[in-house]
């Protein structure tokens, strides 16, 4: 067969360039459906093994490596391509429809990539071909957001370089397999998958940027880079021990930021970080349950997630606005989108019988195999979390709370058929979830539905839910305000360039002081001469004859030299 | 809700059905529910055996202490850090996407009813 001769990530930039000589329209809109199910299916048929070894200036690059891990990876990027193109139809921007075939075609390609070299050169790829995502919101705001984002991703990309050169270096190796903590490489390639993946203080990034992309763009965006870094964690870092506790970090403190913040989409984004402190937990225990646990996580996880998008995009797309405080009794006019919300936040907070249960589960079970009880805590106290900032949060302030008054007709058709697929696949994987337990890299052994499991998950959320409400009639659960949140982007979106300026300041001064003295010692000297020699000076007095005297003493002393040698 | 063209008997049906969360009482009456559940979920423990990888969680109703704690302890938290990194909208200047409408050409803002 042709196509099994094509990397699955060359049929997304073969589509990218057919797009562009289509028309605008319809067409497009199926050729963005078919790349995707094109791909899903060549990466199902595909055997394991090394299947497009290339030589590339005397490397041997692997461009498609197949294995359970990759082929899982590389299914369910298929599958939210699908969706999120699906839940796109409606836009007709060539900009935002090319970035999606590029981004999710080189994330893809990254999940294949059996050498480190190909794997920076699709880490960069995805860095620019989601940027444009952000750009086509095309307002001032959107760019400086976009840059910055770029400047991020982009240098992730370089410090991976900079580690697989340090790694070459020490062990003539490019193959991208498991790797140990220890050399500056690996220390570096840690710090760029790190960086993608949002760990604690490198996360920023990700809340800055995901709020600033367009409708369709956040639904994309957040699927693809954070679970490629997952899965490039998974695949280079299993089983190394200070993930277990910076995933625990990252569980927890978004928490707070998404409690308080008012732009929904950016809620998510934190709320997003936080599910994959549970994932970084996972690989970090390493074990054979702990990494189904996280990829089977990654994978409910972008479905979930992107439902979540698509239903605040929706809602921003027929309110223009998407912050909590101006929103609110949406349920009236859009029932659909907020029974679709409601299923992708029952499905992140891990009620049973949806997909968050039977994946989240699996992780829970390796921490409790491991016997690390204070991880187990946090753990549960973040499953809280989450149900408090997405599963309740989301939807009562969007759809319910206080009535805004605001009456939008429901979501387009494409956009409701692209929620309904996906709120399905959430209900399916929780109530049956033995497929894609088939789908993951190691045996699963593990039953989610046993009654003292069920019940224990049940008590915890609906106590907190009973929490919920006992605060709310208090009147302590706080109201959402117009406001913004500090977070790190503070250190160089407020902090920087005001010691920049500072600096500049400074040097300034030190530079226009020390000039200044100069330039008044020199004016001095000037005007000292003007007052011995200027026309009013003493020597001005005397001048003809002073000077005619000095000239004469000149003219006798170079006689007297002349004849002397003479 | 001063709006006068706004009429609950055109919304779409799910929608209209929807509205019963609104009613007056119907609040007390999901509360009452939900007061309800967690009693049942409470009890429960006591009849059937949980058995977790910790000898902690087969304390009855620990799940139901530690769901409630958490939540609250969550809430008072982030309450208190509002406070402290709470900032205006334009704290970045106005070149930022909190300050900026999102544009009109990306959106199609349309009334159920239009």
């Amino acid at each position: 067969m042709m196509i099994d001769q094509i990397p699955t990530a060359f049929l997304f930039f073969a589509g990218a360039l057919v797009l562009l000589a289509l028309p605008q329209g319809r067409l497009r809109g199926v050729l963005l459906l078919l790349v995707p199910i094109l791909a899903g299916w060549q990466v199902w048929s595909l055997p394991f093994g090394n299947l497009q070894p290339v030589s590339f200036f005397g490397f041997d690059l692997e461009l498609m490596r197949v294995d359970k891990l990759a082929r899982l990876f590389g299914l369910v990027f298929c599958l939210s391509a699908f969706l999120g193109n699906l839940y796109a139809w409606h836009v007709r921007d060539t900009v935002q429809q090319v970035a999606a075939l590029l981004y999710a075609g080189s994330a893809i390609g990254a999940v294949f990539a059996g050498d480190l070299i190909t794997l920076f050169f699709y880490w960069e790829g995805t860095a620019i071909g989601s940027v444009f995502l952000i750009w086509a919101r095309r307002t001032e705001g959107a760019f400086h957001t976009g840059m910055r984002y770029l400047i991020i991703q982009i240098g992730s990309g370089v410090i991976l370089l900079a580690g697989v050169a340090l790694v070459y270096r020490e062990t003539g190796s490019i193959a991208f397999e498991k790797m140990t903590l220890g050399s500056l490489g690996t220390w570096l390639i840690f710090l760029s998958f790190g960086i993608k993946a949002a760990f604690p203080l490198l996360h920023n990034w990700l809340q800055d940027a995901y709020p600033a992309a367009t409708v369709t763009g956040s639904v994309i965006l957040s699927a693809f880079t954070t679970k490629l870094a997952i899965y490039a964690l998974a695949r280079g870092f299993a089983g190394t021990e200070i993930l277990i506790y910076i995933g625990a970090v990252m569980t927890i403190f978004p928490l707070f930021f998404s409690e308080m913040e008012n732009d929904m989409r950016r809620v998510l984004a934190y709320s997003l970080n936080n599910q994959l402190g549970f994932m970084v937990v996972g690989i970090g225990i390493g074990t054979d349950m702990a990494l189904n646990g996280a990829v089977s996580h990654a994978f409910a996880h972008i479905l979930y997630k992107a439902l979540l998008f698509m239903g605040m995009g929706a809602v921003l797309f027929r309110t223009g606005t998407i912050k909590a405080s101006e929103l609110g009794g949406l349920y009236r006019t859009m029932p659909l989108t907020t029974i679709l919300t409601i299923v992708g936040a029952v499905s992140i907070s891990a009620f049973p019988f949806f997909s968050g249960f039977v994946t989240k589960s699996l992780t829970f079970a390796a921490v409790g195999n491991a016997h690390l009880w204070v991880i187990w805590g946090a753990l549960v106290f973040a499953s809280v979390g989450v149900l408090s900032d997405t599963g309740i949060k989301i939807p009562y302030y969007t759809f319910f709370a206080h009535d805004s008054g605001m009456r939008p007709k429901e979501a387009p058709t494409s956009m409701l058929l692209a929620m309904g697929l996906t709120a399905a696949l959430c209900i399916a994987i929780g109530v049956y979830p033995a497929p894609l337990y088939a789908l993951l890299p190691y045996d699963v052994d593990f039953t989610p539905y046993t009654t003292g499991h069920v019940i224990g998950q049940f008590q915890l959320l609906m106590f907190a839910l009973l929490a919920f409400a006992v605060l709310k009639r208090a009147g302590i659960y706080p109201a959402e305000e117009r406001a913004i949140y500090l977070d790190t982007d503070w250190s160089y979106r407020w902090l920087l360039p005001r010691m920049i300026r500072w600096i500049a300041t400074l040097t300034g001064r030190i530079w226009g002081g020390t000039t200044g003295m100069m330039h008044r010692r020199v004016q001095n000297i000037i005007a000292g001469l003007y007052h011995s020699h200027g026309p009013e000076g003493r020597m001005a007095s005397v001048w003809p004859t002073g000077s005619m005297v000095i000239w004469i003493a000149v003219l006798l002393g170079v006689t007297l030299i002349v004849s002397f040698f003479g | 809700m001063s709006d006068p063209k706004d009429n609950p008997d055109t919304y779409p049906a799910l929608g209209r059905m929807l509205t019963w969360v609104d009613k007056p009482g119907n609040g007390n009456r999901i509360f009452r529910a939900l007061i309800v559940v967690c009693a049942l979920l409470f009890v429960a423990d006591f009849v059937i055996e949980r058995h977790g990888e910790f000898e902690i969680e087969d304390l009855p109703g620990f799940f139901a202490v530690y769901g409630f704690v958490s939540f609250t302890v969550l809430i008072l938290a982030a309450k208190a850090l509002r406070g402290l990194i709470k900032r205006p909208e334009d704290y970045y200047g106005d070149k930022a996407i909190d300050r900026e409408d999102y544009p009109k050409a990306g959106l199609d803002e349309v009334r159920y009813d239009d």
